[in-house]
């Protein structure tokens, strides 16, 4: 997975909202030595991306904000396509970069020429908030390469996931603790696959 | 304390929010603004013969979707009404290059406009409808990058001519007996085509004895080129604005004007097929604004046109008025894709005075089912929930439907105005993205998956019953 990499600087709302992080973060410490008998070897929580249908409740009902769901790539499922279904609005005009073409809420999707016709698209986690739109375009537009999962350096797992309490197509099951994630591509055909 | 806080406020407010904003513009993906000019392709200039003989088998599928733009075969003998479960028997197959590009039929030859991998080249392909073999294979070099397949057109066949489009707009007319080269024109040099993302979809249009293309480039918008010659007959002026789509020429007429109409990518268009006025443009609208546009545009009774796409475009329908010369055109109904009959990539079956098609992947509860529609495009009946497909080609075979699904299932179904009947179900082909369009001659069917073309017999022969 990409790492981050836009330059951000702190805002009042990143203030802010990394002071609540970090109560929560102290608070997740606080109880994981509670809990960690409790799932430490069985299972957590994880989204079959079969499933899913990006109906946008993962960005709000995880107790997280933002949501420990992540857009992830399989990059050996995806097209490297000029016009990229889970990057561009369905109606752009124009395959560039401008805002107004993007179809990610926050810009959490990097768009990078490789070389005529082909860019590459990376998920920049930092501002991903799980919202399913460009799994949705992906899923519709493109091959599918786009695709949500619960990131379990994120998660704090707990007992009854709120996002698999809302979820309509009850995409969200517990998995062995062993293999956390539903991939797919070459590393979801593993099963052992791990991000 | 009151004035700290005031102070402190006041700081607050006066900080800057933000250091660094980074917009979003173009050009944040490093593309280059210009991109290395494309080599120059010498068309036609490769040519082998082979071992194959053409076939006294009858039955013709002369051009994309049949000899009247249809895609409504009439079988030579009665269809099969059931199949083995493995399928229909398999009289022959060809493996081909990843892609889309599907046959046209004729005088028992099967041709497909193929990209040969290993010579890198765009390749006409001469089979016998008889056994797959090949009798001759004429083409050119050109530098393809896989880009969701290599291929994706369908050869046009007059009585003595073969005309294709290859993947980056170059057009070539061969004999169709012989393989003989005619001519050949590289649109995007000639014409400033700008080659669509995924390449080129258009199929060429054999009109008599001109072939009629729609370059979009910066100044020809459409053209029509004698067969025998290469000569450019007539031509439309372009202004530039509207570019070449997936979609291809359709020729009808409309409250009794012959026309062609096609949908760019910028507007629908009609454009005069006959008279001292050829060429001329008889009406336009830039109402149709899709970004991708595939399906072909269906011409409806009454002057009414109907148009889909994908990338949640939906659909729109629009009517033509005429008095005397001239032509206005407006629009009846648009709608989206969970609202219609709305197909990403095969062009809707008009039949029975009905609309019929697969909807698209964001129709909502309807995804992917095969549907009716009137002829507002409004749904009437779809399908099913547990009978779904994708984006595979879809004909009217006689008295039946024929649908293929992305994976090569074949399904053959009994459908009229009130329902989806199914009739027998066979995985035909193993591979995947079976999407080009299916051919059916006399009663043997071409169709292909990404990497492999069969032929299928489906009469009532010992194996299907």
């Amino acid at each position: 997975m990409a790492e981050p990499v836009r330059k951000v600087t702190l805002s009042r709302r990143a203030f802010l909202k990394s002071s609540a992080g970090v109560t929560a973060l102290a608070a997740a410490a606080a109880g994981l030595g509670l809990r960690r008998s409790a799932i430490a070897g069985d299972t957590v929580w994880q989204i079959d991306p079969d499933k899913c249908v990006q109906c946008g409740r993962c960005a709000t009902s995880c107790v997280l904000a933002p949501s420990a769901v992540k857009c992830v790539h399989a990059y050996d499922v995806c097209g490297y396509c000029n016009r990229c279904g889970g990057f561009h609005t369905p109606t752009a005009k124009v395959t560039d970069t401008a805002a107004e073409n993007q179809l990610c809420p926050t810009s959490a999707i990097r768009r990078t020429f490789v070389e005529d016709p082909y860019y590459r698209y990376d998920i920049v986690e930092a501002l991903c908030i799980g919202c399913g739109m460009c799994v949705k375009g992906c899923g519709s537009f493109g091959n599918g390469s786009l695709f949500l999962q619960i990131r379990h350096d994120r998660c704090v797992n707990c007992n009854q996931c709120t996002i698999a309490r809302d979820c309509p197509a009850q995409a969200i099951t517990r998995v062995p603790a062993s293999r956390p994630y539903r991939l797919r591509g070459v590393q979801g055909r593993s099963r052992d696959a791990q991000v | 304390m009151s004035a700290f806080g005031a102070v402190a406020l006041f700081y607050w407010l006066g900080q800057t929010p933000v250091e660094v904003i980074v917009p979003n513009v173009p050009g944040m993906d490093g593309r280059p603004a210009a991109l290395p000019v494309r080599d120059s392709v010498r068309i036609g200039t490769i040519f082998e013969n082979g071992p194959g003989k053409p076939s006294r088998l009858p039955g013709a599928w002369p051009s994309f979707r049949g000899a009247d733009f249809a895609n409504i075969a009439t079988p030579s003998a009665p269809l099969a009404e059931t199949w083995p479960s493995n399928g229909p028997p398999v009289r022959w197959a060809v493996d081909l290059g990843e892609g889309y590009a599907a046959p046209a039929v004729r005088d028992g030859r099967v041709y497909v406009l193929d990209y040969d991998e290993s010579l890198k080249a765009d390749m006409l392909r001469c089979l016998s409808l008889d056994d797959g073999r090949e009798l001759w294979r004429r083409g050119y070099t050109v530098q393809i990058k896989r880009n969701h397949g290599l291929s994706r057109t369908i050869p046009a066949i007059s009585d003595r001519c073969v005309v294709t489009i290859g993947p980056r707009a170059h057009t070539m007319c061969v004999e169709a007996e012989s393989g003989r080269f005619l001519w050949g024109i590289d649109m995007e040099r000639r014409f400033g085509t700008r080659v669509p993302d995924w390449y080129t979809g258009q199929c060429p249009l054999i009109d008599g004895n001109i072939a009629v293309l729609a370059p979009c480039g910066t100044n020809v918008f459409m053209l029509g080129v004698d067969l025998a010659t290469g000569v450019t007959v007539w031509q439309t002026p372009s202004s530039g604005e509207w570019k070449m789509s997936h979609s291809s020429i359709v020729p009808g007429t409309i409250l009794g004007r012959r026309m062609y109409v096609y949908a760019a990518v910028g507007g629908l268009v009609g454009v005069a097929a006959d008279g001292p006025d050829r060429g001329r443009v008889l009406w336009q609208t830039a109402e149709w604004r899709a970004p991708v546009i595939a399906p072909a545009p269906v011409i409806l009774p009454d002057g009414r046109i109907f148009v889909t796409a994908g990338y949640g475009a939906g659909g729109m329908v629009f009517k033509v008025a005429r008095e005397e010369e001239s032509f206005t055109v407006t629009v009846v109904r648009k709608f989206g894709p969970r609202d219609g009959l709305a197909c990403e990539q095969q062009t809707p079956v008009y039949d029975q005075g009905r609309l019929f098609g697969v909807l698209t992947k964001d129709s909502g509860a309807n995804r992917t089912q095969f549907a009716c529609a009137d002829h507002d495009g409004a749904i009437l009946w779809t399908s099913g929930k547990d009978t779904r497909f994708g984006f595979g080609p879809f004909m009217v075979a006689g008295d039946r439907f024929l649908i293929l699904d992305d994976d090569g299932v074949l399904t053959m179904a009994r459908v009229d105005a009130e329902r989806f009947l199914p009739m027998a179900r066979a995985r035909v082909l193993a591979g995947t993205d079976s999407w080009g369009p299916m051919a059916l001659a006399g009663t043997r069917l071409l169709l292909r998956d990404s990497r492999r073309m069969i032929c299928l017999e489906l009469g009532e022969t010992e194996e299907n019953l």
